[in-house]
């Protein structure tokens, strides 16, 4: 995960899914600090593959931080 | 068997490349692959297993050499010539044999984008009583055959716990090789990363793997 640019802090646990049979699974990304008043099309902007594969966290572009 | 693809926890492969806003398709040809595979899948001559079998027997190097859809492309050679579509000389030509009989494949072009749409499930509506239930103990079976299957070098032998029953899905060992479906239950189960790869990996961490009833054992 590192080489993706992934650092995890010690105490994450990592649980990988091994998609051996014909099952798929989406991984639901952690919601950035931020993204509370941000709507469907907004969020689906900023969401990445990378995310969506567990591999990458969600950053929200600048101006769009409402914290 | 145990080929170059089963490649979980192998090291000395360089680091990894990936691409930002990788394409679908890379070039014209990919795409072209792509299609030819699918529509030829169409012929209904091989299953996925099987397909996937094809692929793993490519040669170790050739293997490592070759891109996504040139394996693509080597596996549905392999398979046009094994069931009797095209001939080895007709594919060394490109062109067909003037005595061979035409295969018409049983798919029109406004037949692809439902039949893309609905997808091909390996699940099956069976009844199969299931080995395992949820909380079990058990053990990935040591088995090394030489045909495809889905049980990661990594995981044999090893213990696990059965987190959750995923329903009866086909075993792709048997129809692989064209031995029928063997529906079975598939389930996921829980190994602690420790138990995979030592003391050098977290004891929080866990790998979840998809595994048919035939390759586990109860403890």
């Amino acid at each position: 995960m590192r080489e993706f640019g992934l650092d995890l802090t010690e105490d994450v646990a990592v649980r990988v899914w091994d998609s051996t049979a014909e099952l798929r699974y989406l991984v639901l990304p952690e919601r950035p600090v931020g993204s509370e008043g941000l709507n469907e099309d907004e969020l689906s902007a900023v969401v990445t593959r990378n995310a969506m594969i567990g591999v990458a966290k969600v950053a929200l572009p600048k101006h769009s931080e409402r914290a | 068997m145990n080929g170059i693809h089963d490649m979980g926890g192998m090291q000395g492969l360089g680091s990894l490349e990936y691409e930002e806003d990788e394409p679908v398709f890379h070039a014209r040809w990919e795409a072209r692959a792509f299609a030819i595979s699918l529509a030829a899948g169409a012929l209904r001559k091989w299953n996925i297993d099987a397909g996937r079998h094809q692929i793993e027997l490519i040669l170790a190097a050739d293997y490592l050499r070759m891109s996504y859809y040139e394996k693509w492309t080597e596996r549905l050679i392999r398979l046009l010539v094994k069931s009797g579509v095209v001939t080895p000389a007709e594919v060394e030509s490109g062109k067909p044999d003037s005595t061979s009989t035409k295969s018409t494949p049983p798919l029109t072009a406004d037949m692809v984008a439902p039949g893309t749409a609905r997808g091909g499930s390996a699940r099956r509506n069976v009844q199969v009583a299931p080995r395992f239930r949820a909380g079990q103990q058990v053990r990935a079976r040591n088995v090394h055959p030489s045909g495809h299957t889905r049980l990661p070098r990594y995981a044999r032998g090893k213990t696990g716990t059965i987190q959750r029953d995923h329903g009866v899905f086909v075993f792709p060992d048997t129809n692989a090789q064209f031995l029928g479906e063997a529906p079975q239950h598939v389930y996921s189960v829980r190994f602690e990363a420790r138990d995979l790869w030592g003391e050098q990996a977290s004891p929080r961490d866990s790998v979840y793997i998809d595994m048919w009833d035939d390759y586990l054992e109860l403890i």
